[in-house]
C-alpha cells in the first residue's frame, strides 16, 4: 500500500512540484493550501507523513499551529517543516513542537525525498523488533542508523534527523575534524555556518541534559568539529 | 569668525560707556571751570575793592600825579616818547616815569641784557632825535634797583680817565643818574668809564669857595660795554638811597671834550628829576598774602600791566593722593588734549573813586590743579565704574558665548556621531531647550529618527529580500529538479544544467544576504565564556593555511596566552571574514599576516594583506552594511556583508573595527580592538 504524504504549502507552484516529486517516488500525495483545509482532511484520515510550511496564507505561524494539532492527534506521525524561513528561532520552535525535521526550501527535491524515505525507514525500523544490525558504538554513544536513534549511556537522545546525521558524521571517525561543509553534506542540508554552529550547540545541550560532563563534541576553531572518545 | 569672537567684539561696543564718561567729564570740567572762574572773579573784585584808593598800600611813594606842570616844564630838551602818549586816564604814568620789573634774581653787572627777563615791552625808549636815543630797562631785586641802559650812539667815546674828571677836555660819553633821596633832596651821580668793564659812580661835591670835587659813590656800581650800535650801561643802586623821583640823562659826545647832546629823563640844565620810579609799597606783598588760597597767585599790576607785587601760595598738593597715578595719567590722556593745562585767571581794576582813575589792576590766577583734581576724582570714579560695567558685560557675554558655543558644539558632536554611527540614534542633546537651539536640536532629532528608520529599513532589506527571493527560487529549483526526471533531449539537458547553475548562484546570493541577519541572531544568543585567544587564533590560522593553499599565512603573537571573555565561535567567524577579505584583495602567493597584540586594557587583532590601498572615500564606511566599492575577485554572493559582520561581532565584544592603509602603500591593515 502506498504511503500517504500530505503537503501543506500555500505556494501552488512549489506545492505541485513537491507533489510531482513525491508521486514519482511512489507516494500518494495530498496537497493543501491552508490550515483549515488540511485539518478537515486530517480529521477524516491521517497521512503517513506531513510536510508543512510555516506560513500559510493569512496565518504567518499557521504551520506551527497545524503541527501542534497533528501531534495531538498522533504522537508518531512524522512531521517535516519545510520553509523559506531559516531563523534559528523558527527551527527551535518547530522542533520543540515535535517536528521530526526542520528543512529549508534550499534543499533540492532529491534530498527532500531522500529525507522522507529515511524517515519512513526509521518508522519501519522502530516498528520492527530490534535487531542491532547497523549500530555504531563509540564509548557511551550508540548510533542506530537503522532507526536513526542516538543513545548516550543507554539513554535515548532525542535528535532531529539533521542533528543525527551531524553526530553520525562526527562519530564515525572520532578525532577527525569535520568542517562545516562536510557536516552539511552529511546531513544533506544547505545551511550557513551560523546554523551549523547552532545545530552543534543544540546537540551539545541535548547530550549535556543527560550527562552534564559531556565533552565529546569539540570545536576546532577555524576548522570545524570533532568527536572525541 | 567664531561665535565667541563675534560676541566679544559686540561686548567691546560697551567700551563706548567709558568714552561717553570721558566726554561727560570734559563737560563737567568746563562747567566746573566756569563756576571756578566766576568765584575767582569774585575774589579778585573783593581784593580790588579792598585796595580801592589805597595808593599808599600799593605804591612805595604815592605818585604825585596827575603830573604837575612844574615837573614837565623843564622838559624842553627832551621829546616825550612818542609811542607812549599821555593818557588822561593814565593815573600813574608820567612820560618820564620808570616802571622797574620785579626781578627774580639779581642780574650780574656786565652790561648784557641776556640775564634780564626777555620782555620787549618792558623796555622804555627815550630819544632826542634819530641819532640820539636810548632804551632803558629797570628792575628791582632785594632792595636794589638795577638799570640797564642801551644807548644808540654811532660815535661812542670813552672818558679820558685819570683823576681829571672835572676837566671838560677829558669828557667822553657820560650818563647822569638823578634822584631824590628819601629826604627829598635832589641828588645826582655821574657814570663814566674810560674803557669797557666795571666802574663805580662818582658824585660831584660842591666844596667851599665853589670848588667842586669828585667823590666815588661805592654804593652805586655798574659796567660799561660797547655794542655794535653804541654802548650798554648796567648800574645797581640801593633802593635805600632812593626816594620817589628818578631819572637818567645821557651826555652824548661825538669827540672827547666836544659838545654834548644831553637827553633823558632829567632836566638837561639842572639835572632835576622829571619822572618817578613806580614801585610797589613794601607792605603790598604782605597785604596780598592774607588773601592767598592754596594754588592761587595774586598779583597787583600797574594800569599798564606791569606787575607791582605778587603773592604765590605754596604749590597745591599734587595729584598723588587720588588713585594710582598710572591709571590717572591714562585717564587724563583720554580727556585732556595734549598741552592744555590752562590757568584760571581773573582780573579786576583797582579804582580811586575820588580821582576817578584806575590806579592799578588786580589779577588772581589759580593753577588748574585744583579743579583738575576734582575732575580727576569724579572721572576716575566714573571711569572705574563704567570700565567695571564694560568688563562685566564683556565677561558675561563671553560666558554666554562660551555656553552657546558649548551647546552648539555638543549639538554638532551629537549630529556628527549620530550620522557616522550608522543611524544608531540614542539620545540627542538640547532637545529640551526652549530656545531656537532647542528647536534646531528637535529638528535634528526628528531628522535623525527618520534617517534611523530608513537605515533600519536598509539594514533589514537584505534579509527581507533574501526571504522574498527564496520562494520563487524554490519554485525554480523544484521545477528544475522535476524537469530532470523527465525525458529530455540532450540539448535540453545543457539548458537545464545552465539553469541549475544559475539557480545555485542565486541560492548562494540569497544565503549571503541573510547572513548578517543570522549573525545578528546568533549574537543575540551568544554566550560569553573565558577562553584563550592565542590558541583559538593559531588553530584558525592553521585552518586557513589548509583552506587557502594559494596564500601564505603568518601568525604573530607576543604573548603565550591571552585570556579573553567572549564568544570564540563568533570571533573565529569574524576572523574568517577578515581573512576572506584579505584573500579577496591579494594576489596568489601573497603573505597574509595575522597579528595579536595585547595590553592590560585591550586586545588588538590585525590582519594585513598586500594589495591595492583603500580609496580615501572608503575610510570609515568599509564596515557598513552592503558597502562594497573595492573591486575584488569574481565574488560568489560577495555583498559587502563580510566586514559588516566583522563590525557586528567586534561591537558585540565592546570593541571596534578599523581599516588603514599600510604606511608605504603596500597593502591594507584591518584591525579589531577589543577591550579585555
Amino acid at each position: 500500500m502506498k504511503r500517504l504524504v500530505a503537503i501543506v504549502e500555500d505556494e501552488p507552484a512549489i506545492r505541485d512540484n513537491y507533489a510531482a516529486a513525491f508521486t514519482r517516488e511512489g507516494y500518494t500525495v495530498r496537497t493543501y493550501g491552508n490550515r483549515s483545509e488540511a485539518m478537515a482532511a486530517f480529521a477524516a484520515r491521517l497521512p503517513d507523513l506531513a510536510v508543512i510550511d510555516i506560513s500559510l496564507q493569512e496565518e504567518p505561524e499557521g504551520g506551527f499551529e497545524l503541527c501542534r494539532q497533528l501531534r495531538a492527534m498522533s504522537a508518531e506521525l512524522p512531521i517535516i517543516f519545510l520553509t523559506a524561513r531559516d531563523s534559528e528561532l523558527d527551527a527551535v520552535s518547530g522542533l520543540r513542537l515535535g517536528a521530526d525535521d526542520f528543512l529549508t526550501k534550499d534543499l533540492s527535491l532529491p534530498h527532500l525525498t531522500a529525507r522522507v524515505n529515511a524517515l519512513f525507514r526509521r518508522i519501519d525500523a522502530l516498528r520492527r523488533p530490534h535487531e542491532p544490525s547497523d549500530v555504531l558504538r563509540r564509548g557511551p554513544l550508540t548510533l542506530d542508523t537503522e532507526r536513526m536513534q542516538a543513545l548516550w549511556n543507554g539513554q535515548v537522545v532525542l535528535l532531529s534527523l539533521t542533528e543525527f546525521w551531524i553526530v553520525h558524521a562526527l562519530a564515525r571517525h572520532p578525532g577527525h575534524v569535520r568542517n562545516r561543509q562536510q557536516l552539511m553534506d552529511a546531513a544533506s542540508v544547505v545551511l550557513d555556518d551560523n546554523t551549523i554552529t547552532s545545530h552543534v550547540k543544540r546537540i551539545r545541550r541535548k547530550f549535556q541534559a543527560l550527562d552534564p560532563g559531556f565533552d565529546a563534541l569539540q570545536t576546532v576553531y577555524g576548522m570545524g568539529y570533532r568527536w572525541v572518545e | 569668525m567664531s561665535l565667541r569672537l563675534k560676541l566679544l567684539l559686540l561686548g567691546l561696543v560697551t567700551l563706548v560707556l567709558p568714552w561717553a564718561g570721558c566726554r561727560y567729564a570734559g563737560e563737567m570740567e568746563s562747567a566746573l571751570r566756569a563756576g571756578e572762574l566766576e568765584a575767582l572773579q569774585g575774589v579778585a573784585q573783593s581784593i580790588a575793592a579792598s585796595l580801592q584808593g589805597r595808593t599808599d598800600l600799593m605804591y612805595r611813594q604815592a605818585p604825585p600825579h596827575p603830573p604837575d606842570e612844574s615837573a614837565a616844564s623843564g622838559a624842553d630838551s627832551v621829546t616825550p616818547p612818542p609811542e607812549r602818549p599821555t593818557d588822561p586816564d593814565d593815573f600813574l604814568r608820567g612820560p618820564y616815569d620808570l616802571e622797574p620789573l620785579a626781578l627774580a634774581s639779581a642780574p650780574p653787572l656786565d652790561g648784557y641784557a641776556a640775564d634780564w627777563p626777555q620782555q620787549p615791552s618792558a623796555w622804555q625808549s627815550f630819544a632826542h632825535d634819530e641819532a640820539h636815543r636810548f632804551s632803558i630797562l629797570t628792575g628791582v631785586h632785594e632792595r636794589m634797583l638795577y638799570v640797564l641802559l642801551d644807548v644808540h650812539d654811532p660815535h661812542p667815546v670813552f672818558d679820558a680817565g685819570g683823576n681829571r674828571t672835572l676837566e671838560p677836555a677829558t669828557f667822553g660819553d657820560r650818563v647822569w643818574l638823578g634822584f631824590e633821596d628819601p629826604q627829598g633832596e635832589q641828588r645826582r651821580v655821574l657814570l663814566a668809564a674810560s674803557g669797557p668793564g666795571p666802574f663805580v659812580a662818582r658824585r660831584i661835591v660842591s666844596g667851599e669857595y665853589g670848588r667842586q670835587s669828585v667823590e666815588l659813590e661805592p654804593r652805586i656800581r655798574g659796567a660799561w660795554r660797547p655794542t655794535a650800535t653804541g654802548y650798554c650801561v648796567e648800574v645797581r643802586v640801593p633802593l635805600s638811597m632812593l626816594g620817589s623821583a628818578f631819572g637818567v640823562l645821557v651826555d652824548d659826545r661825538d669827540v672827547r671834550g666836544g659838545a654834548a647832546v644831553s637827553y633823558g629823563t632829567l632836566r638837561s640844565d639842572d639835572l632835576h628829576t622829571m619822572g618817578h620810579l613806580i614801585l610797589a609799597a613794601p607792605e603790598l606783598g604782605g597785604y596780598l598774602t592774607q588773601f592767598l588760597q592754596p594754588g592761587v597767585r595774586i598779583a597787583v599790576m600797574t594800569p599798564q600791566g606791569r606787575v607791582l607785587a605778587s603773592a604765590d601760595a605754596p604749590a597745591a598738593v599734587t595729584v598723588a593722593d587720588g588713585g594710582p597715578p598710572l591709571l590717572a595719567r591714562l585717564y587724563r590722556r583720554f580727556v585732556d588734549s595734549p598741552g592744555r593745562r590752562p590757568l584760571l585767571q581773573a582780573r579786576a581794576p583797582i579804582y580811586d573813586r575820588d580821582r576817578q582813575v584806575t590806579i592799578g589792576e588786580l589779577e588772581v590766577t589759580q593753577a588748574a590743579d585744583r579743579w583738575i583734581r576734582l575732575r580727576d576724582r569724579a572721572l576716575m570714579r566714573m571711569l572705574n565704574l563704567t570700565l567695571f560695567t564694560s568688563l562685566l558685560l564683556v565677561g558675561v557675554m563671553l560666558a554666554f558665548a562660551a555656553w552657546l558655543a558649548l551647546r552648539l558644539s555638543r549639538l554638532r558632536g551629537a549630529a556628527e556621531s549620530a550620522l557616522t554611527r550608522h543611524g544608531l540614534v540614542t539620545e540627542f542633546p538640547e532637545t529640551q531647550a526652549r530656545d531656537e537651539l532647542g528647536a534646531v536640536a528637535r529638528s535634528f532629532a526628528t531628522l535623525l529618527a527618520r534617517l534611523d528608520e530608513y537605515t533600519q529599513y536598509l539594514r533589514t532589506l537584505a534579509g527581507k529580500l533574501a526571504h522574498e527571493i527564496r520562494t520563487p527560487l524554490t519554485i525554480v529549483r523544484s521545477s528544475l529538479d522535476n524537469l530532470e526526471s523527465e525525458a529530455l533531449s540532450p540539448a535540453a539537458h545543457a539548458y537545464l544544467e545552465r539553469a541549475r547553475h544559475g539557480s545555485e548562484r542565486l541560492g548562494a546570493i540569497v544565503l549571503a544576504m541573510g547572513a548578517a541577519t543570522r549573525v545578528e541572531e546568533s549574537i543575540g544568543n551568544a554566550e560569553r565564556l573565558p577562553f584563550d585567544l592565542v590558541s583559538v587564533l593559531s588553530s584558525a590560522v592553521a585552518a586557513y593555511r589548509a583552506a587557502f593553499p594559494h596564500r601564505q599565512f603568518q601568525f604573530e603573537c607576543g604573548a603565550p596566552a591571552v585570556t579573553l571573555t567572549g564568544a570564540p565561535d563568533l570571533l573565529v567567524q569574524m576572523l574568517d571574514k577578515l581573512i576572506d577579505n584579505a584573500v579577496d584583495f591579494s594576489a596568489p602567493g601573497a603573505l597574509i599576516t595575522v597579528r595579536l597584540g595585547a595590553t592590560e586594557a585591550a586586545v588588538l587583532i590585525e590582519v594585513e594583506n598586500p594589495g591595492p590601498p583603500l580609496p580615501p572615500q572608503l575610510q570609515g564606511r568599509l564596515f557598513e552594511s552592503l558597502w562594497q566599492s573595492r573591486v575584488g575577485r569574481e565574488s560568489d554572493g560577495h555583498l559587502g556583508l563580510g566586514l559588516y559582520i566583522v563590525r557586528l561581532i567586534a561591537e558585540f565584544h565592546g570593541g571596534q573595527a578599523s581599516a588603514t592603509n599600510l604606511p608605504d602603500g603596500r597593502g591594507v591593515r584591518l584591525a579589531v580592538r577589543l577591550p579585555r
